[in-house]
């Protein structure tokens, strides 16, 4: 009883004022990306996460968190392609059809998308899995990757950009981040290197990877057709079509299709546009999708 | 797995106008992510001007279309006439009863114009046969919520037969395109007295 | 009852009643912090302006708490009024951690405004907001956020995001609990979704309407038709609309009744 009673007796004031850590976080004129997080009053912080977000466990949790995904890349002799479907789901409800699944990873004032058509230096990441813990943590490398240019006078490796994020995703595991990412970059040591980093820790060099909901649609489009020796619009439509599969396929998959070529100078985006169109056109063009009625 | 009621998708909306009504659905069956076919339209019809929509789970949308056909055909031998939009809704809702405690995962909606009167008739039903009757419009289906957002901002009362198909059209096709599991197509009857138009809709094939 | 007001017998674990340390195995109290307040809010930008709104009714369950609870507050104002603001923000989900992500960002845009001199840009605002958000990754705030303002063109720009920080740049959004019957309206009525040049073309050739900036008046009388439309169909919406409108003379904010039943 006097422990029940010593449990409520505590002084309701005691976290009236902000704490020291949060004065210094609104005094200090750089924010910084921190690694400090704000924790459950439980015992078990994750299962309670995913009590409160996981609706593949728990269907009626009461905070969707956006899902589903279809993302590619492939290395091939020109660079590196990668290719999106830009489409959120929380649950069956469609949250969002214009998601910017490829977020770049470089200096963060050049980050911005330019209307010129010059590459812009960096890598690129993508984003499966939960929208914010892909796009918080792809700016926090982001960020390292900004300051390992300062100090070391040179632009980071693939391999070790990806690595500080494999370190993060598995420091971090069992606290239930969500996120499969493909690294993509062109660099003079490596040459055009393509990695896989998920929230298990997984980080994996490769050619080719799918992630996401649609995955299985996009490479069973890719394996069929892909050849390293292809040349810069064959890769860029064999990317397009992966994903157009895929998002015809998979409910959870759709939108625009965004499109990336890496190369050693930099990323050049090649565009992001409607699948519906596309779609058509394939279709009525050349023929395929028959399964289609077109037929109005 | 998911509700019954959500596993394959799909979605079914009525609408009055003046003197005619509308009943249209998706095309999509789909089993969770994976969209089987593209082909599957939920729409029945049981009498010249009285169609019947059925949303939920596919294998029951078949058998109770069947069903109905079977009782319908039973009552036309019997009384030599057409069964009436408002005869087929008691049908509807008491034989959805009979299966009160293991009911088919089916919304049906119902949509006709009764042939005596000439009034226009929609009405929706819940998977047990409980009966709503609306002057204005029924949706059922995985896309139900945005239907009822789409339809409340779109219809208005004392539409043509033109009028009434680019609303119900508009309002299915931006409803299913914010649910996963609903779209891939729509097939669009508008019913008036002596004519029964049918089209089908180019959607978003994602 | 001395002890109730006895410091000393706090121990030195602060606990909390859920928190009770219990050996392994045993089943440990529900932790169920979040209420839903429910309510709706809308965005919709221009090319020199930007509208949010919100309802403002405050529900739990199927009882409403209060018919008067605004959903939509000005970030970073000279004052309690929030005269001087340039930045909208509006939360829907559970109010209490609404109001807390609305005091916490109104604390970072005035220090941002004391420390630089000028105030803080939408765009640096928005990411600003996205890291708040995640800081809370592992114990979320329950809301979703919608961010307005004029970017540095004088456009109007909205933010939207999801209880954890992901963010992105919108031209519409509608967000809580009669978003998914507002969303698929502004699609079509905003964005054109499935409209078509009429006359441009037969069958596949048709073309597709394309989306412009839409004129205030316009907007306005959108708004006014979603929530009207909400009202309707979802019972955890009505009462009043509250709409605001920021320009580049300011912020207008405007009250109308919606359906009180």
């Amino acid at each position: 009883m006097d422990k029940i009673v010593a449990q409520y007796s505590r002084s309701a004031h005691q976290n009236e004022f902000y704490s020291e850590q949060e004065q210094q976080d609104l005094t200090e004129s750089l924010p910084p990306l921190s690694l400090k997080f704000a924790l459950p009053p439980v015992d078990n912080s994750s299962a309670f996460l995913r009590a409160m977000t996981d609706d593949h466990a728990n269907p009626s949790c009461p905070i969707k968190l956006a899902h589903g995904t279809t993302t590619l890349a492939f290395r091939f002799q020109g660079g590196i392609i990668v290719c999106t479907d830009s489409r959120a789901t929380a649950g069956n409800w469609i949250a969002s059809q214009t998601v910017k699944k490829v977020i770049p990873v470089s200096r963060l004032s050049r980050g911005e998308d330019k209307a010129t058509n010059d590459p812009t230096p960096g890598l690129l990441g993508t984003m499966a899995g939960g929208a914010a813990d892909c796009q918080y943590w792809l700016r926090y490398l982001s960020q390292q990757c900004t300051l390992h240019e300062i100090r070391h006078k040179r632009r980071i490796t693939v391999a070790a950009a990806s690595k500080i994020l494999a370190n993060l995703t598995y420091a971090y595991k069992g606290y239930g981040l969500s996120m499969g990412t493909m690294l993509a970059g062109v660099t003079p040591q490596e040459g055009p290197a393509l990695y896989y980093i998920d929230s298990d820790g997984t980080r994996l060099p490769g050619n080719l990877f799918c992630v996401g909901s649609g995955q299985t649609f996009a490479y069973g489009v890719l394996d069929a057709n892909y050849r390293y020796d292809l040349s810069e619009q064959e890769a860029l439509d064999l990317g397009r079509r992966a994903i157009l599969a895929a998002m015809h396929r998979d409910a959870y998959s759709g939108g625009f299709i965004n499109c990336y070529h890496v190369k050693e100078e930099g990323w050049v985006h090649h565009g992001f546009d409607d699948m519906n169109p596309i779609f058509w056109k394939t279709k009525l063009d050349r023929g395929e999708f028959s399964n289609v009625t077109s037929e109005l | 797995m998911g509700s019954p009621f959500d596993i394959n998708g799909g979605a079914c909306v009525a609408m009055v106008g003046k003197d005619c009504v509308a009943i249209a659905c998706d095309l999509r069956l789909g089993m969770q992510a994976l969209t089987i076919s593209n082909n599957f339209p939920k729409i029945f019809n049981y009498a010249p001007s009285t169609y019947l929509g059925l949303t939920g789970l596919a294998t029951d949308v078949n058998t109770v279309s069947d069903l109905f056909r079977y009782k319908v055909n039973m009552y036309r031998l019997r009384e030599e006439r057409h069964i009436a939009p408002q005869t087929l809704a008691n049908l509807v809702s008491s034989s959805l009863y009979e299966k009160r405690f293991g009911p088919f995962f089916v919304s049906p909606v119902l949509a006709g114009i009764n042939q005596t009167t000439g009034k226009p008739f929609i009405c929706g039903f819940d998977s047990i046969g409980c009966i709503d009757f609306a002057k204005d419009f029924i949706v059922s289906g995985t896309a139900s919520d945005q239907l009822f957002g789409t339809c409340e901002g779109l219809w208005e009362p004392d539409l043509g037969p033109e009028d009434l198909f680019e609303t119900i059209s508009q309002a299915l096709l931006s409803a299913v395109d914010r649910d996963a599991l609903s779209g891939w197509g729509a097939q669009v009857y508008i019913i008036e007295k002596d004519k029964v138009t049918q089209r089908l809709l180019k959607g978003r094939q994602d | 009852m001395a002890s109730l007001m006895d410091h000393q017998a706090r121990g030195e674990t602060i606990g909390y009643s859920f928190s009770e340390h219990t050996a392994a195995g045993v089943k440990q109290h529900g932790f169920y912090p979040y209420t839903d307040n429910g309510g709706s809010t809308l965005g919709i930008t221009g090319s020199d302006f930007a509208i949010l709104a919100g309802d403002t009714r405050s529900t739990s369950g199927y009882n409403i708490n209060s018919r008067m609870v605004p959903k939509v507050f000005k970030i970073g104002g000279d004052d309690e009024t929030g005269e001087g603001a340039n930045i909208l923000l509006s939360v829907v989900g559970f109010a209490a951690d609404g109001n807390a992500l609305k005091e916490r960002l109104d604390a970072v845009v005035k220090m941002y405004k004391y420390q630089h001199g000028k105030p803080m840009s939408v765009s640096a605002c928005a990411q600003r907001l996205s890291t708040i958000l995640y800081q809370k990754r592992f114990f979320p705030y329950y809301v979703h956020a919608i961010l307005a303002g004029l970017d540095e063109e004088g456009k109007g720009a909205l933010y939207s995001y999801d209880p954890v920080g992901s963010y992105e740049r919108e031209q519409c959004r509608a967000a809580g609990a009669a978003a998914s019957l507002i969303m698929p309206f502004l699609d079509n009525q905003v964005n054109f979704k499935n409209q078509y040049i009429p006359g441009s073309g037969e069958g596949h050739a048709l073309e597709a309407k394309k989306p412009e900036p839409l004129p205030q008046e316009t907007v306005k009388a959108l708004v006014r038709d979603a929530f009207t439309s909400a009202v309707e169909r979802h019972i955890e919406v009505g009462d009043n609309l509250q709409m605001m409108i920021i320009t580049k003379d300011g912020i207008q904010e405007v009250y109308h009744p919606l359906k009180k039943d």
